[in-house]
């Protein structure tokens, strides 16, 4: 859980959310593109998700197993209410709001390893 | 969204939808707190409620309080507004009790909720949400 692929979603989120936010000071609504990096992005969180499970399924360490599926299971719902959320806004808050789910996604991988490690009670 | 420029004079003076402009980033911010507070007491409850009962059962009640703001904001009709309005009031009333609180009492409150050192562990934003919530029911009406 804390190896190569967490730090690969932490970085694509952050690049999408850098996107975003560039989107945001030019005042651009989203557009389909950005729409198809937010489907990558929850193919990635998917992927983690499942891996996540399977390798504590496999794990007899003891953490906060129902925390630690709650927290992959709350990335996996960020993207699509944030894309949800901010259809047919007229002003530049939609992309600030699709900015704020790609930047709370690296929290979110954070707090699932620190489940993972057992220092979160 | 009203047209404020051509207004039929007979018809009634409706107030800006709360959900949109601005306020779809608060209801966005809202939402993450409203997540984040319920994934957390759920958790704490069900598992280890009996360490601290105040502290634990304090958060599912901040948790809710996020979830009656987030719905009632994004809602937006005159209704949802008075709820809302009741909900940020007392999520700053909570907020800053809970906060106060934690500073001149530390052994009670050593488990930790959102509220906890005016929301010191999320980067104070619990502290200013409510008063931005609140201005921006004003800004609207």
């Amino acid at each position: 859980m804390t190896g190569t692929y967490a730090t690969v979603v932490t970085v694509v989120a952050l690049l999408l959310a850098g996107w975003a936010l560039i989107c945001t000071a030019l005042n651009r609504r989203p557009t389909l593109l950005l729409f198809a990096a937010g489907v990558l992005l929850e193919a990635l969180l998917l992927v983690f998700a499942v891996g996540g499970v399977v390798q504590m399924a496999g794990s007899d360490l003891h953490f906060a197993r129902a925390e630690f599926v709650g927290y992959l299971l709350g990335c996996l719902a960020i993207p699509p209410l944030a894309f949800y959320w901010a259809r047919g806004e007229k002003s530049r808050s939609g992309m600030v709001v699709i900015a704020l789910a790609f930047l709370i996604i690296p929290v979110m991988v954070l707090r699932v390893q620190q489940v993972w490690a057992g220092s979160v009670g | 969204m009203a047209d404020h420029g051509v207004v039929d004079p007979g018809a009634q003076h409706w107030p800006t939808p709360t959900g949109q402009g601005f306020g779809r980033v608060l209801v966005a911010v809202y939402g993450i707190f409203a997540l984040a507070a319920t994934s957390r007491s759920a958790v704490q409850i069900a598992t280890e409620l009996y360490k601290a009962p105040l502290a634990y059962l304090l958060s599912a009640f901040a948790a809710l309080v996020y979830i009656v703001a987030t719905v009632s904001l994004a809602r937006g009709d005159m209704t949802s507004r008075r709820l809302a309005t009741v909900a940020i009031t007392i999520e700053l009333v909570g907020v800053l009790i809970v906060g106060a609180a934690s500073e001149w009492f530390a052994s009670v409150f050593q488990h930790p909720t959102v509220w906890t050192g005016f929301g010191s562990g999320y980067g104070f934003v619990p502290l200013v949400l409510p008063f931005v919530g609140l201005w921006w029911l004003r800004h609207t009406r």
